[in-house]
């Protein structure tokens, strides 16, 4: 097997070259930033160990694109048996409290004011946020940030968690519910 | 009650849905007939776009402050491809 052209088949070249933005791409689809170094390394070292199916059709940059997107979804599905929120109860009591038996507000959604605009008040809400997302089961907080942080579409949550669409809404609707509730509780209350 | 009225409760479901897709023209009417006369819904509306706007502003921080690889990171991918490279060398 001759080899034509030495960057095109040296991992350290790539690692140099698109070290950063493979990290990038994975920091915005997995909230962990240790997974998301997991996550460079195993697709170079994936793109090292296929790199003779590598066609030179497309860019180096999009073929280790492509082989990153696998290594996610591997990610997800690695993640799925500690995500532990197949109990949908649990999630159906803390909405149901919320309302009257006329499924009118019980507990009302209280006025909150504030300028995400602001710097400073915008990052003291974002950590407020991450803490209530810390309590929510991870498939949850993972599909939420991914929709609201990263714009992503239902479409692309389901194939990452491995989940319907109809599935991701109700996931998307339960997250929602919970964290208004607990910014009101944690970050709303608190600031009176 | 008649099909275009939905609940307080209902309409949370929906408004959360519709900021993940276009709803069929029936249930927007809903949700747009139901915003007119419940304030709580509105606010809850208003909260939920709220926070929305807080995690895109985050994402639009995270992107000016371009995140690279950390040096101790790229150290340790450097050595494990470099491993991996001779055991693949002709010999």
């Amino acid at each position: 097997m001759a080899v034509e052209n030495r960057t095109d088949n040296d991992p350290i070249t790539w690692l140099h070259q698109y070290g950063d933005a493979l990290y990038r791409f994975a920091r915005a689809r997995v909230r962990d930033s240790f997974a998301a170094e997991d996550l460079v390394q195993e697709t170079l070292l994936a793109a090292y160990r296929s790199r003779d199916g590598f066609s030179r059709q497309s860019s180096v940059k999009t073929w280790l694109t492509g082989i990153m997107k696998h290594k996610v979804v591997d990610y997800y599905r690695k993640l799925k048996p500690e995500l532990g929120d197949e109990n949908p109860d649990q999630f159906a009591y803390s909405l149901d409290i919320l309302f009257d038996k006329h499924e009118k507000w019980k507990i009302k959604p209280g006025k909150w004011g504030g300028d995400p605009q602001n710097v400073f008040e915008g990052k003291e809400l974002m950590a407020a946020i991450e803490t209530c997302l810390a309590e929510m089961p991870k498939k949850m907080s993972l599909a939420f940030v991914l929709r609201e942080k990263e714009g992503a579409t239902t479409s692309e949550i389901s194939e990452l968690l491995q989940t319907g669409k109809d599935n991701c809404w109700v996931i998307l609707y339960r997250a929602r519910m919970l964290l208004r509730r607990c910014l009101e509780v944690n970050w709303f209350g608190r600031k009176k | 009650m008649p099909h275009w009225i939905f609940s307080c409760k209902q309409i949370t479901g929906m408004i959360s849905e519709s900021m993940d897709r276009k709803l069929p023209l029936g249930r927007r009417m809903g949700i747009r007939f139901h915003l007119m006369m419940c304030s709580l819904c509105r606010r809850y509306r208003q909260q939920l776009l709220f926070i929305r706007s807080v995690l895109r502003l985050d994402r639009q921080a995270d992107d000016s402050a371009s995140q690279t690889l950390p040096g101790n990171a790229r150290e340790r991918i450097e050595k494990k491809l470099t491993d991996e490279m001779p055991k693949d060398a002709p010999h």
